[in-house]
């Protein structure tokens, strides 16, 4: 039922029928209007919102979508939520009739089995009608809500083998009609909500979606919707043109990558993760199949619409950043699911965690597959962070919880010509991370110490940024979880860079009971306890050995990269001390070193 | 009564606006950058000139002189300010480097990290730690800081940050870093970040003090030339320099946060900007001023522009002090119009004004927004451009939008057309962004458009935003010094106090109020000013729990410094009652049964001081002007012969129907079809539409010929 249900909603759309025609540039205009509506639509909400994940994170997304259920145009947020959105307003369409679509209506969807990623990310949209009664558009807006109603506060239960487990799932359900919001509805969302800032941020995202659904009206009233809709279609035809026009810039051949997750949450080990991207003239498919199936596989299953649309996140970062993003992307590539698959679940799966791994795994895959055919734009949009960590307590009989969602470093690979930088990869570039001292006044912990690690960014040609160690207090006794992988299987290096320094994690650090998370966790921290999460670095590019030897001595002087491995890794031979701030390259001895490590490992390098 | 003289430093002219009276004179000369303040020196002594005084005698006759200052905004655009070093709190060292994990761009992996100013090896942490509430968990090491201090001596620092965790709550340990610093680091300049940015987060204020160590001794040393060079010459009173805050203040107060001046530039043109609107009866403006390089957008209401100071990201640093909100898009006559992809785009790279747009004449090859003005025949060959100190020429024009034009498979005009409608659409949108996150609607404000290249696009921008009166002051192209002249004195600062609504302390309240109270004090005695001129606000910020931008509001407007018998038990209802109130104007809604929390009180101190008094209204007769030559032109509706006047010819009273264009002396105003302009009374225009068709026409709609 689900497969065939999935099938369906990703099959390629007809554009909308119309008799206008459109210059392009016009078409242009259009778009930046639609842009402009959906960055009003986050903005709107990033400023209204409660929660901290919507309203300082940004994780929030606002995009329009056809009348076919066509993705028309996307704003800021992350483009991992950006290609998610259009299939549960596509299932949502198929009630048209049915659920009384009608002018004013709001509805809301999170329901992994019906076009939805994970329960959490609540996609609200509503129609928009032209002057004649016909549908034009649909505004959406996803943001991910701090909880989801299930067993654990938060939406993320490690060991659950449903998505009953996890929380409330809904397929599409009205919440405002005809301008009046159903507050029998909109009590039931409440109740199913641990945290009473819920209410806020759907309020938040009634009146941002509102908002620009007048907003969309008036666009539509001011060229005609036989206008728009040709503009539509043409920015879409657009789009799949320009990503043609790259594919067809690469060479011709099938490119292959396995990646692993070091286990899945009860421990299975090595859940892997394949893709053969072809590339024949101006075409690409992108296949998993022989990605992992096993069905006893507990919390790494990933939904349809976030497999298909993380597999678009890598995609589109590798091609020219100035190619507008909408469904025109997905007509230029088959994306193949395999069923029953961890990236293609059957029905009732667990959906949470999956959205973390394979998620990125699919992303990293398929940028290893590339980087030979793309280098200049081959690096990961991921997060291999298992879980961040959240800390969960209650202050007055009210829950509250730090997300773990700290100032840090993390994942950020290196690039062709451009060492890694920054806290993460630039696609996460939208998501404000946590500060201590906004932090330690809401929680009761301190933030003891968030520096990047020397030596944990992958060696390369180009360097990836270091991680962090982010090291943290809780004052009171707090519940904590965890869940650990990229340690056996780090973020790989690319291009013969090498891959990056790994994530562990360490509760009640300094004290007799202090232990290693392996696998997962919930713990009851006690008081004082001191937790420490050790970030995987980014991946570098390119072999070590071919570093600028200069740009090796600043890295140690920045203390990214230590005198040993400058030496061992890179083969710069160094005068001088990091103390004195005198060091030098000492280029003969590093030619020396490096002709001699060349000479002994070429046989690994080629292996 | 004496003079009061507005300056303002931009990077061709350097504007002057001398007050006598009730009268204002305009002067302009060319920037000396290699010492700007040579070229300051240059237009007071031709001011003092034009006044038939000896320039030392001119001087000590003025009671005021206002100055705005780009050499922040040089320094970080150049990049060579002070190398710089940060002392911060041991855990600490990288928050300047993670940014908070901003990047500027989610799609482009190739987008670079931006330049350091303190890069790793100078940012050392020290052991010590306060907690939130000030209290001290870790006492500092201060053998540590002996011990950074060596470090950066090794590195030559010139300039040094201090950055420790919630040292806006207690500075104690950040006062006995900078003393230890003092000691070991002698002739070092120190920024502290309980003085430049007292408020959480640690990013936003340690990044702050870094970019204030950065651009302190260049703005400092500046300064301090320019005021030796005044007093040399004769000049008596203090130097009062242009605040991002839209306030002016002393030279003093200034060194002891030089950001401030940060952006200073545009906040003076829309000071300027509320003064004029202000006198026309015009409280809600949106204010548009169009360059070679830029279209800055900035938002009057009530009168006022209020300072805002939340994410502001300046060349790629954050920097949190107060300023007048301006948005820029990187949209001018200097934006290079290309085809991209089967694409027309407009900017945001520019030709600047070397070699400038091709009919400059100065080598330009690349057609610009200005090349296709001329081409459309709204700029003219035949006229004097920008004040006569030269003339267009069309020579390689049409050849270059030819050449663009093939690539989109049409004729040249056609091209040079859907620049102007690119350019256009560009500018709607970035206006729509940036009432949006405002929560106002442009329909409701009057635009007022200054600039060059603004009163040529302003009408057409009104008409497409829903706009329909637009004001063009005669004074707009030094609106700038206009505005350092119309600026009051003012400092507007903010402590942060983290606290439920429900449960303030009314001691503590009142020991923040105090201390602001103290520095304004002080500040505007050595200025000149007694505490009982002063208009104090006392403001604070709050927010729903959860919520992570507060919004700021008055809770008490007195005339005078020192009277804080409002600070009450009952100061928490009526916080609670002005919160919601805001919430409700800025969000349209308000969470009825949540109580807010206090995040920061602020106090905004402001003197009123004598500025230009500006005219309103149409007293004068009504004349409909005629148009003395006209030229082919398309404003919209495809080429027709269009009349022309010329500014000088126009008179109060004076009415012009469009389509027409009017050539003024520093820009040129387009009256669209279905616009009309009059003149004042004070000789400024004001443009209204007219004809209720004109929505459906023009920029907004498709051009089903360009289709075919």
């Amino acid at each position: 039922m689900t497969f065939e249900l999935n099938r369906a909603l990703a099959a390629k759309r007809e554009p909308l029928p119309t008799t206008a025609t459109v210059d392009p540039v016009t078409a242009a205009i259009i778009r930046g209007a639609f842009e402009t509506v959906c960055f009003e639509a986050a903005t709107h909400l990033g400023r209204a919102a409660s929660s901290p994940i919507i309203n300082q994170s940004n994780e929030r997304n606002g995009s329009i979508i056809d009348a076919h259920g066509r993705l028309a145009a996307v704003s800021i947020g992350t483009p991992h939520l950006v290609f998610i959105s259009q299939l549960t307003v596509r299932y949502g369409l198929q009630f048209f009739k049915d659920y009384d679509w009608g002018p004013g209506d709001i509805f809301v969807g999170n329901d992994p089995d019906f076009g939805g990623g994970h329960l959490p990310d609540y996609n609200v949209y509503a129609p928009v009608f032209d002057d004649q009664g016909e549908l034009v558009l649909i505004q959406a807006l996803q943001a991910h809500q701090g909880d989801t109603g299930g067993k654990d506060p938060g939406g993320f239960t490690l060991e659950a083998t449903d998505i009953f487990t996890e929380g409330l799932a809904i397929p599409c359900m009205k919440i405002v009609h005809r301008g009046e919001k159903r507050r029998d509805v909109i009590k039931l969302l409440e109740r199913n909500n641990r945290f009473p800032s819920f209410a806020g941020d759907l309020a938040a995202m009634i009146g941002a979606v509102q908002h620009c659904v007048k907003r969309l009206e008036g666009v539509v009233r001011k060229w005609g919707s036989e206008v728009v809709k040709a503009a539509v279609n043409h920015n879409i035809d657009h789009t799949e043109q320009r990503f043609r026009e790259e594919i067809a810039k690469w060479p011709d051949g099938t490119y292959s990558a396995d990646v692993f997750i070091d286990h899945d949450t009860l421990g299975t080990k090595d859940v892997k993760v394949h893709v053969s991207c072809t590339v024949k003239g101006d075409h690409l498919t992108v296949d998993l199949t022989g990605t992992d199936d096993r069905p006893q596989l507990v919390g790494v299953w990933n939904t349809f619409a976030n497999s298909r649309g993380y597999a678009m996140t890598q995609l589109a970062s590798m091609i020219d950043p100035g190619i507008v993003k909408n469904e025109g992307l997905f007509h230029a590539v088959d994306i193949i699911l395999p069923e029953n698959s961890i990236v293609h679940p059957p029905v009732n799966k667990p959906a949470a965690l999956g959205s973390f791994h394979p998620a990125c795994e699919i992303i990293e895959a398929i940028c290893v597959a590339m980087s030979e055919v793309v280098p200049e734009r081959s690096t990961p949009q991921v997060y291999k962070i298992g879980m961040p960590n959240a800390v969960i307590g209650f202050k007055h009989g009210q829950m509250w919880m730090d997300q773990g969602v700290d100032a840090r470093s993390m994942d950020s690979s290196a690039v062709q010509g451009i060492d890694g930088w920054g806290s993460s990869c630039v696609g996460l570039g939208n998501l404000l991370l946590s500060e201590a001292e906004d932090a330690e006044a809401r929680f009761p912990i301190i933030n003891i110490s968030r520096e990047m690690t020397t030596d944990s960014g992958g060696a390369g040609q180009w360097r990836g940024q270091p991680g962090s160690l982010n090291v943290k207090q809780v004052l009171e006794p707090t519940m904590a979880m965890a869940w650990m992988v990229s340690s056996t299987h780090p973020l790989r290096g690319l291009c013969g860079g090498e891959d990056a320094g790994p994530y562990s994690n360490h509760f009640e650090v300094g004290t007799p009971n202090e232990y290693k998370i392996e696998l997962s966790k919930q713990a009851q921290l006690p008081a004082d306890a001191v937790i420490a999460y050790q970030h995987g670095g980014g991946g570098g590019f390119g072999p070590a050995l071919q570093r600028d030897p200069e740009a090796v001595r600043d890295d140690v002087l920045d203390e990214k990269v230590s005198l040993a491995a400058a030496r061992e890794k890179y083969g710069v031979v160094l005068t001088g001390t990091l103390e004195e701030y005198d060091l030098a390259v000492d280029a003969a001895a590093t030619e020396a070193l490096r002709r001699k490590m060349k000479a002994t490992a070429p046989a690994a390098k080629a292996a | 009564m004496g003079y009061r003289v507005g300056i303002d430093i931009g990077g061709t002219f350097t504007d002057f606006a001398l007050l006598k009276g009730a009268e204002v004179v305009l002067h302009k000369n060319l920037s000396t950058p290699e010492d700007r303040s040579l070229g300051v020196m240059h237009g007071l002594t031709k001011l003092a000139g034009i006044e038939g005084l000896e320039l030392g005698e001119f001087l000590a006759r003025c009671d005021a002189i206002v100055h705005g200052t780009t050499v922040a905004d040089n320094t970080l655009i150049e990049m060579n300010g002070a190398v710089t070093g940060l002392i911060t709190t041991e855990g600490f060292r990288d928050e300047i480097e993670y940014r908070r994990g901003y990047k500027e761009s989610i799609w482009d992996v190739r987008l670079e990290a931006p330049q350091e100013i303190a890069p790793r090896r100078r940012r050392l942490t020290v052991p010590e730690r306060l907690l939130f509430d000030g209290s001290v968990h870790k006492e500092l090491d201060e053998a540590a800081v002996r011990e950074a201090c060596r470090k950066l001596k090794k590195q030559g620092v010139e300039s040094v940050a201090i950055s420790l965790l919630f040292s806006f709550v207690n500075p104690e340990h950040e006062k006995r870093v900078a003393r230890i610093v003092a000691e070991e680091l002698p002739g070092v300049q120190v920024s502290v970040s309980h003085e430049v940015l007292p408020r959480a987060p640690e990013y936003d204020r340690t990044s702050t003090t870094v970019v204030n160590a950065y651009v302190a001794p260049r703005v400092t040393s500046y300064l301090e030339k320019l005021v030796e060079r005044l007093q040399q010459a004769g000049y008596r009173h203090r130097l009062m320099v242009m605040q991002a805050s839209g306030g002016v203040m002393t030279r003093e107060y200034i060194q002891g946060a030089p950001i401030r001046v940060l952006a200073s530039g545009p906040a003076g043109g829309v000071i300027g900007s509320a003064h004029v609107g202000g006198a026309k009866g015009c409280p809600n403006l949106l204010c548009v001023d169009m360059g070679g390089t830029s279209y800055d957008m900035s938002v009057v209401l009530n009168g006022a522009a209020p300072a805002e100071a939340g994410w502001n990201m300046h060349h790629r640093y954050l920097v949190g002090v107060p300023m007048v909100q301006v948005e820029t898009l990187g949209a001018g006559g200097g934006s290079i119009c290309h085809a991209a992809n089967g694409a027309l785009q407009v900017g945001p790279t520019s030709a600047g004004s070397e070699p400038g747009p091709i009919c400059y004449g100065r080598g330009g090859t690349q057609p610009t927004i200005t090349d296709a003005l001329l081409m459309l025949g709204i700029l003219s060959a035949d006229t004097d451009f920008a004040g006569g100190s030269f003339s267009l020429s069309p020579r390689g024009v049409d050849e270059a939008f030819q050449k663009l034009g093939a690539q989109m498979g049409y004729s040249a005009e056609d091209a040079a057309f859907d620049c102007w409608r690119v350019v256009n659409a560009n500018m709607s949108q970035a206006v729509q962004r940036t009432v949006a996150s405002k929560g106002l609607d442009p329909q409701d404000m009057v635009m007022l458009a200054y600039g060059g290249n603004g009163p040529v696009f302003a009408a057409i921008q009104a008409e497409d935003l829903g706009i329909e009166r637009v004001l063009v002051p005669k004074a707009s192209p030094t609106f700038s010094a206009l505005g350092t002249l119309v600026a009051n004195p003012a400092i507007d600062e903010e402590r942060s106090y983290l606290a439920q609504a429900g449960g303030l302390d009314v001691e503590r309240l009142k020991g923040f109020w105090s201390e602001l109270e103290a520095r304004a004090v002080k500040y505007f005695a050595e200025a000149g000013f007694a505490a009982d001129r002063v208009t104090a606000k006392y403001q604070m910020k709050m927010r729903y729990p959860g919520q992570n931008w507060s919004l700021s509001f008055d809770i008490q407007v007195n005339t005078g410094i020192g009277d804080l018998s409002f600070v009450d038990a009952g100061l928490g209802e009526r916080a609670v009652e002005a919160f919601n109130r805001r919430h409700m104007e800025e969000y349209g809604h308000i969470r009825e049964g949540e109580l807010p929390e206090v995040t920061c009180v602020r106090l905004v101190t402001s003197v009123e001081t004598p500025s230009p008094k500006v005219l309103s209204g149409f007293t004068a007769p009504t004349v409909v002007a005629k148009a003395t030559r006209s030229r082919r032109a398309n404003l919209g509706d495809g080429y027709q012969d269009t009349p022309v006047h010329l500014g000088a010819s126009l008179k109060p009273g004076s009415e012009v129907m469009g389509p027409a264009i009017i050539d003024e002396t520093f820009t040129t105003i387009v009256v669209y079809p279905g616009w009309k302009a009059r003149v004042d009374d004070a000789g400024d225009y004001e443009l209204n539409r007219v004809a209720a068709t004109a929505a459906t026409r023009s920029a907004g709609a498709a051009r089903p010929a360009i289709a075919a």
